[in-house]
């Protein structure tokens, strides 16, 4: 990635340059001061200097914000409370070594993203945040990321699998440490196919399939296939795999020019528009959303989401049966997947970058034991995700944690097929987002919507200045 | 009037003085015999005229600093935000009015006007059909009236994001109450916030159901300032109740009717970021992306706080522009009938 973009801030004027003086008559607030005032004044000047040299030194003395949406949990429920405890164990580990004290400050995904530009931008932004691929661009164009790789070993460095560390890294420089990678699948209801008369060896193997066997399913309340429709960076990650099992992309990564406007995409968006124009998949998701209620009220009978649905649904559902298949591609080709999570970063103009850089690296970017058994503990029992390190990969798998039937799937199955979220700037993502909201909701021309995207990404990337876009 | 003037005139008229209240008493005070008198006459006046003024303006003070400190100079800032590329992070540049440039071409700025005035023209006439209609209703006297006042304006106390939520249950495709309802009667597939045809219109009933109360409220509190005697004529006379909505609850209703268009107009385009945001994300197919989602988006989303200021100031520019056409022809709320 390039330096960071110049601080564009005009000079301040030098110091003891005289203040030009208004015109006319002095006014009488201009003239002699009182001695008494002047007196006074000079003690509150005096005052001030120990008072601001005690402010800047409280700034930099301050506990450390690490602003998430896991810790502290604001619900009891299990999952959560187990999330939230991971993330206290690791600052408590910190904070009673002695080191520069980290607080949590919980709030929720929405509020992060509403709070965090208001923040950056009075100056006063977290010390510690999560991000996501979706938002990697701004925040590392905007020179606010600390590189953490001058504190990570090379050993550490190279144990990350590439795809999760590549849409965090430019060149040798690391602007984030993923905690997990959370690759999509199709889940399926087996009692409601079941009802139906479908057996699981009559699972649809590609795209045709699908769609006309989710059609035939959504009868009365029950849906076929739920796919996203609510317009944002959440779909756009949920649509990505399908344009690349057709060996399309949104941009080249090599050239790094748009190639929307191709045969790929269009049959991405073409599959997605037919979905909801045959009835296979509904405008609005049932049950808000929710697949354990749509699950357990057999509303639905497949649904596109993540791995970290596993833990939800046998934490939330135990009763419930459920299974687990890659994304059907279309026919002839490779099932493909997108790998997501979540990265911590931190707050180049924090209080501390540097104690925040350590603790990021000591918690997630270390080899020492304890910080592999920690995060094995994340994407084992605490979160039961994909770990985005071959350690502990190898810890998890030395545990045993992947013989449950879904994560099996995820790891041996699925995982190898992932490719890591783009990390699009928001004006390609909203080019797609316009492109696959009109195909699918609003009735518009595949081929006509990717050219206009293809050109609202060319104009954008005629004057961009910045990462690589993938 | 000014506080001074008032203040003056409850001073009342100074001896030699026969100007009504209002008038300047040093205008008014001729010199004489009794000048010495009259000096001292107006020295204590206008010394009271002062304390009473530097009260005025002490209790004037917290308002007049809250509106510059919180409305004032923010509004002024935004506007010339609107001159700067900032991304949010201390990075800045004045470009001039390329922001202005760009919104001209940007076809999701005018899509989101077109979505913002059709959401302003079709909402406003409803609310105030319905809150004058609901408050005509209710100030009938029948059984169970305060009841049914009450839980008219109940929604309005609720959390808009809670409404919001609570409506898009009630909304979801095939297992929604709406849609059961629908299909017993054999309409079925109709999803109101699913299909860009239907959503901005159901964002406007749901916000309608929302916000009918409060005018309903204030149209009351308008009506039961017509004194009945007006109505009891009307009957003897033989006016129907049409003639008597037409020739005496409207006319004397049209400060309390100019104030519900006013404020609802600017509630209408400045609010329902929060009704958006939850119902539908400005989908399907921006069919509901109102400007001031539009501006969340570039503001808060993509971090451009320049272009997202520029649009702000737009925003802000018509809404002047339309309350001052509503003063001018309106006179100020007072209409024709205050003559």
């Amino acid at each position: 990635m390039p330096s960071a973009l110049p601080h564009r801030r005009p000079e301040p004027p030098p110091a003891g340059h005289p203040q030009r003086r208004p015109h006319g008559r002095p006014q009488r607030s201009a003239g002699r001061i009182p001695r008494r005032s002047l007196l006074a004044g000079g003690a509150a000047a005096a005052a001030s200097v120990p008072l601001l040299g005690a402010c800047g030194r409280a700034e930099a003395d301050r506990p450390l914000t690490f602003w998430n949406f896991y810790s502290p949990a604001p619900q009891q429920d299990p999952n959560l409370v187990a999330q939230s405890d991971w993330f206290q164990k690791a600052i408590d580990r910190w904070n009673h070594a002695g080191e520069h004290e980290i607080n949590s400050v919980y709030m929720t995904s929405d509020q992060m993203n509403q709070r965090m530009p208001v923040a950056f931008a009075s100056g006063d932004g977290p010390d510690i945040f999560l991000i996501s691929p979706g938002d990697y661009l701004r925040y590392a164009n905007g020179g606010v990321l600390v590189d953490l790789a001058p504190y990570m070993e090379q050993e550490a460095i190279a144990d990350y699998f590439p795809e999760a560390l590549t849409t965090r890294r430019d060149g040798d420089r690391i602007f984030g440490l993923p905690m997990e990678q959370e690759p999509l699948a199709l889940f399926y209801d087996p009692d409601l196919l079941e009802k139906k008369g479908i057996s699981e060896g009559d699972l649809p193997k590609d795209w045709d399939e699908l769609l006309e066997l989710a059609a035939s399913l959504s009868t009365g309340s029950t849906t076929g296939l739920v796919l996203d429709v609510d317009p944002g960076y959440y779909q756009n990650f949920t649509f990505y795999p399908w344009v690349w099992q057709t060996g399309g992309d949104v941009i080249d990564p090599t050239t790094q020019r748009p190639v929307f406007d191709a045969d790929g995409p269009r049959a991405a968006l073409e599959l997605w528009g037919r979905a909801v124009s045959t009835g296979a998949t509904p405008r609005t998701r049932p049950a808000n959303g929710d697949i354990v209620s749509a699950f357990t009220s057999g509303y639905a009978a497949f649904w596109e989401t993540g791995v970290w649905d596993v833990m939800n649904l046998t934490q939330n559902a135990p009763d419930k049966r459920f299974g687990v298949l890659p994304l059907p591609p279309p026919p002839g080709e490779e099932s493909s997947t997108i790998l997501g999570g979540w990265a911590w970063c931190v707050n180049a103009r924090g209080a501390d970058p540097e104690a925040a850089a350590r603790f990021v690296v000591q918690t997630l970017g270390s080899m020492d034991e304890q910080s592999i058994d920690h995060i094995a503990t994340w994407n084992g029992p605490a979160k039961g995700n994909m770990p985005a390190r071959r350690s502990v990969d190898a810890k998890l798998q030395a545990d045993d944690a992947y013989a449950e039937e879904h994560q099996k799937i995820f790891h041996d199955e699925i995982l190898p097929t992932g490719r890591g979220e783009p990390r699009f700037p928001p004006v390609v993502y909203k080019a797609v987002s316009d492109a696959l909201q009109s195909v699918e909701l609003g009735g518009g021309d595949p081929g006509e919507e990717s050219a206009r995207a293809q050109q609202t990404i060319e104009s954008y990337l005629e004057t961009y200045e910045g990462g690589s876009l993938v | 009037m000014s506080a001074a003037a008032d203040v003056n005139a409850d001073a009342g008229p100074g001896p030699g003085q026969g100007a009504g209240p209002g008038a300047d008493p040093s205008a008014s005070a001729a010199p004489g015999p009794r000048s010495r008198g009259g000096g001292r006459g107006r020295r204590r006046a206008r010394s009271r005229a002062q304390r009473e003024t530097r009260a005025a303006l002490f209790f004037l003070a917290p308002d007049a600093i809250g509106l510059l400190v919180f409305v004032a100079i923010p509004m002024a800032l935004s506007v010339v935000l609107g001159f700067f590329w900032i991304d949010g992070f201390g990075n800045f540049e004045f470009i001039g009015i390329d922001n202005y440039v760009r919104m001209v071409k940007d076809p999701q700025f005018w899509n989101s006007a077109r979505v913002t005035l059709l959401y302003l023209v079709v909402l406003v006439p409803l609310i105030y059909v319905v809150g004058l209609g609901l408050a005509l209703l209710v100030q009938q006297r029948f059984p169970a009236v305060g009841i049914i006042r009450s839980a008219l304006f109940l929604p309005y106390v609720i959390s808009i994001v809670v409404v919001a939520m609570v409506w898009q249950f009630m909304l979801t495709d095939r297992t929604g109450v709406i849609a059961s309802l629908l299909s017993i009667v054999g309409l079925d597939g109709i999803s109101f916030l699913g299909d860009p045809r239907f959503a901005l219109g159901t964002v406007i009933a749901v916000t309608v159901w929302l916000q009918m109360g409060y005018y309903m409220i204030i149209f009351l509190a308008g009506l039961q300032d017509i004194p009945g005697e007006l109505y009891e004529a009307a009957r003897i006379d033989g006016a129907s109740a049409w003639q008597r909505l037409r020739r005496i609850t409207l006319p004397l209703l049209a400060p309390t009717s100019f104030f519900v268009l006013l404020t609802s107009m600017v509630a209408v385009v400045t609010g329902g970021l929060d009704m958006i945001f939850v119902l539908t994300s400005g989908g399907p197919a921006n069919s509901t992306s109102l400007l001031i989602f539009y501006i969340y988006q570039q503001a808060f989303l993509f971090g451009d706080l320049g272009y997202a200021a520029a649009v702000g100031s737009v925003l802000v520019a018509f809404l002047l522009l339309f309350s001052g056409v509503m003063f001018l022809l309106t006179r100020g709320g007072r209409f024709s009938h205050d003559d």
